[in-house]
C-alpha cells in the first residue's frame, strides 16, 4: 500500500478527539441527588463492563470514522499482487519488430510481419506476450497479455518508418522493460540486422534480463540500392553525393529541385559514390528548399530522396562605434564576424561623434571598441537603447584607463590597473563554460594579457571570464530589458593578444548571436530526431509537416514543445522569433543494407544466453496498475457512519429518558 | 365547616399535597387539612371528636363538678357527668426531622414540606381537642423547640416553628430524644416525623427510654415514591444528600434489589417500633393527609 498524499495522514491525529470526548464523558457521568445512600450498592462489575463495552464500541467506531476519512483523503493505493502477471513456467515472450527505414526494402517487411506472427503462434499457451516496435525508440504495439489475438491484430498495424535503429539503444530499452515482466523473458527479434546498426560497444547489445534471444531475419536477395547521401552547398550551387550498391549494370537519373521546381538532372550508372554538381542556382530570399530525387526503382525507396535547406538571408548590419575607422579593432571585429559560416552579421563602422543616435532603434545590438570614448550624450542614448532591450558589446580600451567609471554600465574602476610583471603575462583563470555565450568557445586559456582595467563588479553581474588573479575580464550586466557585455581589455593588440587568438572569432560569433537574441537553428535533421520549440512570449509556435498538416493543436502552441520528426521532407516552423524550414532525411546509415556478420550474430545470441543461467530466477519487481482504495474506503466510511449514528443515538435516547427521572 | 365555607368535595381536594403545596400559609394549610378531614370524619361511625357527646355517667366523688350536667339533674335529680369523645386532656409533642435527606422528593412537595403539612395538621387537630402541643425541629442538632402548651396563641408559635424548618446537614436522633427527656416529664403523645434513614438500633436507643417514661410514641415515616420504586433507565451516580457520598448504581439494581431493601428497612423499623411499644406509620408524599390524620386518631384512640 502506498499513499499519494501522505500529508492527509496528519488527519489521523483527529482520532485523539473521540478519546478526549470519551474521557470527558466518563468524568461527567450523570450525578443525581438521592435521599440516602445507606441502602444503595455500587453497580456490579458486570454492568460496568457492559457499559464500558458499549462505549468502547462507540469509541472504536468514532475513531475508525476519523481514520477512514483521513485515509480516504490520503488516497491510498493498493498494489494487488494477485492481479499481476506472476512468474510462471511459461514466462514472457516479447516480439520485437524492426521498423527502421531499411526494413522498407522490397518484400522485407511483409516477411518480418510473417515471422513475428509465427513467433506469437509458437509461444506456449500460458505464456504472456507483448509486441514492441523499434526504430529510433522502442514502442509498445500491444499490452502484456496471454491473448494472442490482440498481438496478431497489433502486428497488422505496424509499418516501417524512415528512422534509424541502433541495436545498442534498443536492447538497453528492452532490458529495462523486461525488468518488470514475469521471467523467464524470451525475446523474438525480427529485423534485417543491419551491420550499420551495431553500437560502438558490443556489450550494449547484451540484455541481462532477457533469458533467451531468438533472431528472425527476413530472407532477402542481394540488394540494389542508390541513396542520396548528402547535399553540400557550394559557392553557386550544391554538390549532391549519391551512393549506389549492387547496380553495376544499371543506370539511373538524379533530379534536383529548388523550391519545388526541377532545376537539373543528372545520369549515373554503376555502384559506388558519385558527386554530382549543380551550379547556377538562383536562390530566393529566406529559406530555399532543395530536393534531390533518384528516379531508380531500387530495393529501398526511402533513401532515394534527400532534402536540404539553403538559407539566403542577408547579413544583419551591426554598428561598430569607434574613433578610428581604420584602426586595428575595426579590422579584428570585422574579420571575426565575417568568419561566421551563416554570414548573419555585417559590421557598419561609425565614428563616435558622428553617429546619429536616432538610428539606434534600427539595430538589435552594437559594438564599441573603446567604451572610454563614449561621451555623456551618447552614454544616455546607449543606456536607453540597452534598457529597452538592446545589446551592447563594449571593450575597455586605453581611453578608459584614466576614468573612474565605465560609461553605460556604471561599473567603478579601481585606481590602479592590473599590470603583469615586465616579462610576465597574465592568463585566463576561470571560464564559465556553462554560459550559452561561452559554451561554444574554446581556447581562452591561451590568451595572454599584460594589462586589464580593474573593474569593481556588482553582485548582480555575471562574470563570464576571470583572470588568474581573480579579476573579472568578461562581465555581463543586465540593464533593464537588455544586456551589456563588457570586456576589461582593448582590441589594439597591446594589452592582450585576444584579437589574434582563434577564440576571439568564436567569441564574437557567439556574442553576436547571444546579443541579437537569435539562436542558431539547425536546418537538417535525421528522421526520428526531435525539434525543440522554445516558449517565447507565451507561445511556442506552429509546425507544418511535409504533408501540409499542422503538428500542434492550438493548446499545444502555448507550451514549450519538442516535436518528433517522423516524416522525411520539409517541416515549416513558425515561431515568434521568425519562420524557418528544416529538412528531415533518412539516416544515411539505413542505406547500408549489409547485414551483421554471422559470427557476430552467433556471438550475440550466445552472449544473451550466457547472461542468464537456465533456471535462474531473475529479479522481478512487481509493478501493476494500482487500485485506488478510496472508493472502498468511502463505502466502509458510510457503514461506520451508520453504525456510529445508531449506537450514539441509543446512548442519547437512554440519557434523555434517564434525565427525565 | 361553615366557617371555611367549603363543600365536602372541596375540602377533600384540599387534603391533596399538590393542592396544599400552593398554599403559602402553613396555618391555612393545617386548618384546611383538619377541617377537610373532619368533614369526612363526621360521616364515619367509628370516630368522634372532643366536642361531640359520648355518654353520661354517674357522678363519683372526686369528679370535677364543672362537668355535671345540671339540666339532667333538674329533670331527674341525678348527678351525671357528660363525657365527650376524644377528650383526654393530653399533650402532643411533634419531633420534626429537618435533615438534608428530608429535602428529597417532589414535585409537588418534598418530604420535608409534606412533613411540615402533617406536623401542622396534627398540631391543629390536637389544639382543637384542647391538647397541649409542642414542637421540636432537629437534624444533627436541635434547631428549634417549642414546649407543649394549650394556651391560645401557642398554636401559632408551633406552626411558625414547623414552617421555619429547612432541610440541611445530617441526622442524629439521640439529640432530640435527650432534649425531650430533659424538658418533658409528663406523659403524653410523641409524634416523630422523619424518613428514618438511620440505624434502627440507635433509633430505638432513643425511643425506648421514652416508652419507659410512659410516653406514647408514633413514628411517621415520610417517603417519596422515588425512594420506594425508583425508575432509572441507565447507570446513574446517586449522591447522598446528607453525606455527599456518591454511589454509581445500575438500573437493574434500582429496579430489583433496592425496592426490596427499602421495604425490608421499613418492616424492620415497624417491627422495632412495636417492640418498644411505639407505632409506625408509613406516609408517602403522594398520599392525602387525611390518611395520616386518621392513623393519628386511631393511635390516640388506642392510647386512651
Amino acid at each position: 500500500m502506498s499513499f499519494i498524499a501522505p500529508l492527509f495522514l496528519l488527519g489521523v491525529l483527529g482520532v485523539a478527539m473521540p478519546f478526549w470526548l470519551h474521557r470527558l464523558q466518563t468524568q461527567s457521568s450523570d450525578r443525581k441527588p438521592f435521599s440516602s445512600a445507606m441502602l444503595l450498592e455500587t453497580t456490579e462489575q458486570q454492568v460496568h463492563v457492559q457499559k464500558k463495552l458499549k462505549y468502547l464500541v462507540l469509541l472504536a467506531l468514532r475513531a475508525a470514522l476519523l481514520v477512514f476519512i483521513a485515509l480516504a483523503f490520503a488516497k491510498p493505493l493498493w498494489m494487488n499482487p494477485e492481479t499481476l502477471p506472476g512468474p510462471g513456467p511459461d514466462g514472457t515472450h516479447l516480439v520485437l519488430v524492426d521498423t527502421s527505414a531499411s526494413m522498407s526494402r522490397d518484400g522485407a517487411f511483409e516477411q518480418a510481419i510473417s515471422l513475428a506472427r509465427q513467433a506469437v503462434d509458437a509461444a506456449p499457451d500460458g505464456a504472456m506476450l507483448q509486441v514492441f516496435v523499434a526504430s529510433t525508440a522502442v514502442r509498445e504495439a500491444s499490452e502484456l497479455s496471454a491473448d494472442r489475438g490482440v498481438h496478431l491484430a497489433a502486428l497488422q498495424g505496424i509499418a516501417p518508418d524512415p528512422s534509424r535503429l541502433d541495436f545498442g539503444q534498443v536492447m538497453t530499452a528492452i532490458d529495462r522493460l523486461a525488468e518488470t515482466m514475469p521471467p523467464p523473458v524470451t525475446l523474438h527479434f525480427v529485423s534485417d540486422f543491419q551491420d550499420s546498426g551495431l553500437p560502438a560497444r558490443f556489450a550494449d547489445m547484451v540484455a541481462s534480463q532477457i533469458t533467451s534471444l531468438h533472431v528472425h531475419a527476413p530472407s532477402t536477395r542481394p540488394a540494389v540500392n542508390w541513396s542520396a547521401e548528402a547535399i553540400r552547398e557550394t559557392a553557386d550551387g550544391v554538390d549532391v553525393v549519391v551512393s549506389g550498391i549492387g547496380g553495376d549494370d544499371m543506370a539511373t537519373g538524379v533530379e534536383l529541385s529548388l523550391n519545388g521546381t526541377a532545376v537539373g538532372t543528372r545520369e549515373i550508372s554503376g555502384s559506388g559514390t558519385t558527386v554530382l554538381s549543380f551550379a547556377g542556382l538562383v536562390l530566393e530570399p529566406g529559406d530555399n528548399q532543395v530536393q534531390v530525387e533518384i528516379t531508380a526503382n531500387d530495393d529501398l525507396g526511402m533513401d532515394n530522396r534527400r532534402y536540404h535547406v539553403m538559407r539566403n538571408t542577408p547579413p544583419a548590419p551591426i554598428p561598430l562605434l569607434t574613433l578610428n575607422r581604420s584602426g586595428l579593432p575595426v579590422t579584428y571585429l570585422s574579420a571575426a564576424l565575417h568568419s561566421d559560416p551563416d554570414n548573419a552579421f555585417r559590421i557598419e563602422t561609425a565614428v563616435i561623434g558622428e553617429f546619429d543616435t536616432r538610428t539606434l532603434s534600427r539595430y538589435s545590438w552594437l559594438i564599441i571598441d573603446d567604451v572610454g570614448a563614449v561621451g555623456p550624450e551618447l552614454e544616455a542614448s546607449l543606456l536607453e537603447f540597452v534598457q529597452k532591450g538592446g545589446g551592447l558589446l563594449a571593450f575597455a580600451g586605453q581611453r578608459i584607463a584614466t576614468a573612474m567609471r565605465i560609461p553605460v554600465s556604471g561599473h567603478s574602476i579601481r585606481p590602479a590597473s592590473t599590470t603583469a610583471g615586465d616579462d610576465q603575462f597574465l592568463s585566463i583563470g576561470q571560464v564559465d563554460s556553462g554560459h550559452p555565450l561561452l559554451s561554444g568557445t574554446d581556447g581562452w586559456y591561451a590568451v595572454n594579457l599584460s594589462q586589464t582595467i580593474p573593474i569593481e563588479t556588482h553582485p548582480d553581474d555575471d562574470v563570464l571570464v576571470r583572470l588568474e588573479n581573480d579579476e573579472a575580464f568578461v562581465i555581463e550586466r543586465r540593464l533593464g530589458q537588455g544586456r551589456m557585455l563588457l570586456v576589461a581589455g582593448g582590441l589594439e593588440n597591446q594589452w592582450n593578444d585576444l584579437p589574434i587568438r582563434p577564440v576571439f572569432v568564436s567569441f564574437m560569433i557567439e556574442a553576436a548571436r547571444y546579443l541579437s537574441g537569435i539562436e542558431q537553428v539547425a536546418t537538417a535533421f535525421d528522421a526520428g530526431a526531435t525539434l525543440p520549440l522554445s516558449l517565447v512570449g507565451g507561445v511556442s509556435g506552429q509546425v507544418v509537416d511535409p504533408d501540409g498538416r499542422t503538428v500542434l493543436s492550438l493548446a499545444d502552441t502555448t507550451r514549450a514543445q519538442r516535436i518528433e520528426l517522423h516524416k522525411t521532407g520539409f517541416y515549416e516552423v513558425y515561431t515568434s522569433q521568425g519562420d524557418y524550414v528544416v529538412a528531415v532525411n533518412t539516416d544515411p546509415r539505413e542505406s547500408e543494407l549489409a547485414a551483421i556478420a554471422p559470427e557476430t550474430m552467433q556471438r550475440w545470441v550466445a552472449a544473451m544466453s550466457a547472461a542468464v543461467e537456465p533456471g535462474e530466477t531473475l529479479a522481478f519487481e512487481q509493478e501493476a496498475e494500482p487500485f485506488e482504495l478510496w472508493h472502498a474506503l468511502l463505502l466502509i466510511l458510510a457503514l461506520v457512519l451508520i453504525g456510529e449514528s445508531m449506537l450514539a443515538n441509543t446512548h442519547l435516547t437512554l440519557r434523555t429518558s434517564g434525565g427525565s427521572n | 365547616m361553615a366557617a371555611l365555607g367549603v363543600s365536602q368535595s372541596t375540602a377533600r381536594e384540599l387534603l391533596r399535597p399538590e393542592v396544599l403545596s400552593r398554599l403559602k400559609n402553613l396555618d391555612l394549610v393545617a386548618r384546611s387539612v383538619v377541617e377537610g378531614f373532619l368533614i369526612g370524619l363526621h360521616r364515619s361511625p367509628k370516630f368522634g371528636f372532643s366536642q361531640e357527646f359520648a355518654e353520661y355517667r354517674s357522678y363519683n366523688e372526686g369528679d370535677d363538678p364543672r362537668f355535671i350536667d345540671w339540666n339532667v339533674y333538674a329533670r331527674s335529680e341525678k348527678m351525671v357527668i357528660k363525657r365527650f369523645l376524644g377528650e383526654t386532656n393530653s399533650h402532643l409533642m411533634l419531633l420534626l426531622d429537618a435533615s438534608a435527606s428530608m429535602g428529597f422528593g417532589g414535585p409537588p412537595v418534598t418530604k420535608l414540606r409534606y412533613a411540615q403539612f402533617l406536623a401542622a395538621s396534627l398540631a391543629f387537630l390536637a389544639s382543637k381537642q384542647h391538647d397541649a402541643v409542642g414542637c421540636m425541629v432537629f437534624d444533627e442538632e436541635v434547631r428549634d423547640y417549642r414546649a407543649p402548651s394549650s394556651r391560645s396563641g401557642k398554636l401559632q408559635s408551633v406552626l411558625h416553628c414547623i414552617d421555619s424548618a429547612e432541610a440541611r446537614t445530617g441526622t442524629r436522633f439521640d439529640k432530640p430524644f435527650d432534649k425531650f427527656r430533659e424538658q418533658i416529664s409528663r406523659r403524653g403523645l410523641v409524634a416523630m416525623i422523619s424518613d428514618f434513614y438511620c440505624d434502627i438500633d440507635k433509633l430505638l436507643d432513643g425511643v425506648r427510654p421514652l416508652a419507659w417514661q410512659g410516653q406514647d410514641v408514633v413514628l411517621f415515616q415520610i417517603l417519596d415514591e422515588q425512594e420506594l420504586d425508583p425508575e432509572f433507565q441507565s447507570n446513574v451516580l446517586l449522591e447522598d444528600l446528607e453525606t455527599g457520598e456518591a454511589v454509581e448504581v445500575a438500573p437493574e439494581f434500582m429496579r430489583d434489589a433496592y425496592p426490596q431493601r427499602i421495604r425490608a428497612h421499613i418492616e424492620s423499623l415497624s417491627r422495632a417500633a412495636k417492640g418498644v411499644g411505639a407505632d409506625h406509620v408509613l406516609v408517602k408524599t403522594g398520599d392525602s393527609l387525611d390518611q395520616a390524620l386518621r392513623n393519628y386518631l386511631l393511635f390516640r384512640q388506642r392510647r386512651q
